[in-house]
């Protein structure tokens, strides 16, 4: 469904055609005052094309160099920005490569370190058995288990007669 | 001046120099400039109505073109296409100094300050003293008339009345339907019309 808008405007440039144009001319309340309107704008549209359309380039070769020149700068500067991306892929795939690496021994000696619980543990055996006679308790053993999320640590002793009067002081 | 080549392109289609465009040759580009940019520098000076700045836009739209013309998939007419850059460079450069608000599309003194020198190289054919002079009035009316309408009536009648374009071209070129461009027309009209009626009820 047009507007009115549409439609006046379509009747003033010869868009409506049959049924539409009798319809639209119809409604028309004053039939005289929308011809004398239609005549100013086709006015109007000769005074534009007459005073605007005659407008030109001065310079036009120049103009075309400006463009030539600017389009030869923009390809001359992509080439430039493309040989230095070339460049500096080589320094930063090394410098990713070495950042890697050190990230991998960094998670490696982590991981490592992590898997090997009983040194600690190992330790403090040794300590006690160190502390345990072999002459006195020959059926001695020592048995350590470590929660380390609770960091409780359960020392469990089988076959000893006595502690060392001196472990439990330190 | 111009080349060999260029001469030898004058019979080459446009659908062919925008093959030979998007195949990257800048010589089909550069000829597509000579087609259109008499025609592109008049419409957007009838919209900034400054010389200097419808220069630094035609040249920026022709340059855009060439950047986007692999992206081009020849739908349209290179001719709506362009002119769809045209228009798109124009009114955002409009409604950036709209909102600026620097007021320097309604100061003559700066319009002369800011020409290119070398656009004046090769001066027109001077009209007779009075003749200049009456012209001169009734552009300057026309002009003034125009600057009162939104950059997009602008496009609308200017792309109608000057270009003779068709309601459909204008409405692919701006981006918005049939019914739009009608109703604009009707507003721009009307502003016009009340504007510039002791204009041309009077040649």
């Amino acid at each position: 469904m047009k507007t009115f808008e549409e439609k006046w405007t379509a009747w003033l440039d010869g868009e409506l055609t049959g049924k539409e144009l009798e319809e639209f001319e119809a409604s028309l309340p004053d039939r005289a005052a929308a011809e004398a309107e239609k005549r100013a704008a086709h006015k109007l549209g000769v005074l534009l094309k007459q005073e605007l359309g005659t407008e030109v380039l001065n310079n036009e070769e120049f103009f075309s160099h400006q463009i030539r020149e600017r389009l030869a700068r923009d390809a001359c500067a992509q080439d430039r920005h493309r040989t230095r991306s070339t460049w500096w892929t080589v320094p930063r795939l090394a410098l990713s490569g070495a950042v890697s690496l050190a990230l991998f021994l960094v998670c490696a000696v982590f991981v490592m370190h992590d898997k090997n619980p009983a040194e600690q543990s190992q330790y403090l055996t040794q300590i006690l058995n160190a502390r345990v006679d072999a002459a006195v308790s020959p059926n001695a053993t020592i048995s350590i288990f470590e929660t380390k999320e609770d960091k409780v640590t359960v020392l469990w002793v089988e076959g000893l007669q006595s502690l060392p009067a001196d472990y439990a002081a330190k | 001046m111009q080349t060999e080549a260029t001469l030898a392109q004058a019979d080459v289609s446009e659908l062919e120099l925008v093959k030979r465009c998007q195949a990257g040759r800048t010589d089909a580009f550069d000829e597509l400039v000579v087609r259109y940019r008499t025609r592109v520098f008049a419409m957007i000076y009838n919209m900034v109505h400054n010389e200097q700045d419808a220069w630094d836009l035609a040249q920026e739209s022709f340059v855009k073109a060439w950047k986007s013309i692999k992206r081009f998939r020849r739908h349209s007419s290179f001719y709506t296409w362009i002119y769809r850059i045209v228009m798109n460079v124009t009114i955002d450069w409009l409604r950036k100094k709209q909102v600026k608000g620097t007021g320097a599309e309604f100061d003559d003194s700066i319009q002369l300050k800011e020409v290119d020198p070398a656009s004046r190289t090769l001066p027109k054919a001077d009209p007779l003293p009075h003749e200049r002079m009456q012209r001169g009035e009734i552009r300057e009316k026309i002009d003034n008339a125009i600057k009162q309408l939104s950059p997009e009536h602008r496009a609308v009648i200017l792309m109608k009345e000057i270009e003779g374009m068709q309601y459909h071209e204008i409405a692919e070129t701006l981006g918005c339907s049939i019914g739009t461009v009608m109703s604009r027309l009707f507003y721009a009209r009307k502003r016009l019309q009340n504007l510039l009626r002791d204009v041309y009820e009077n040649i």
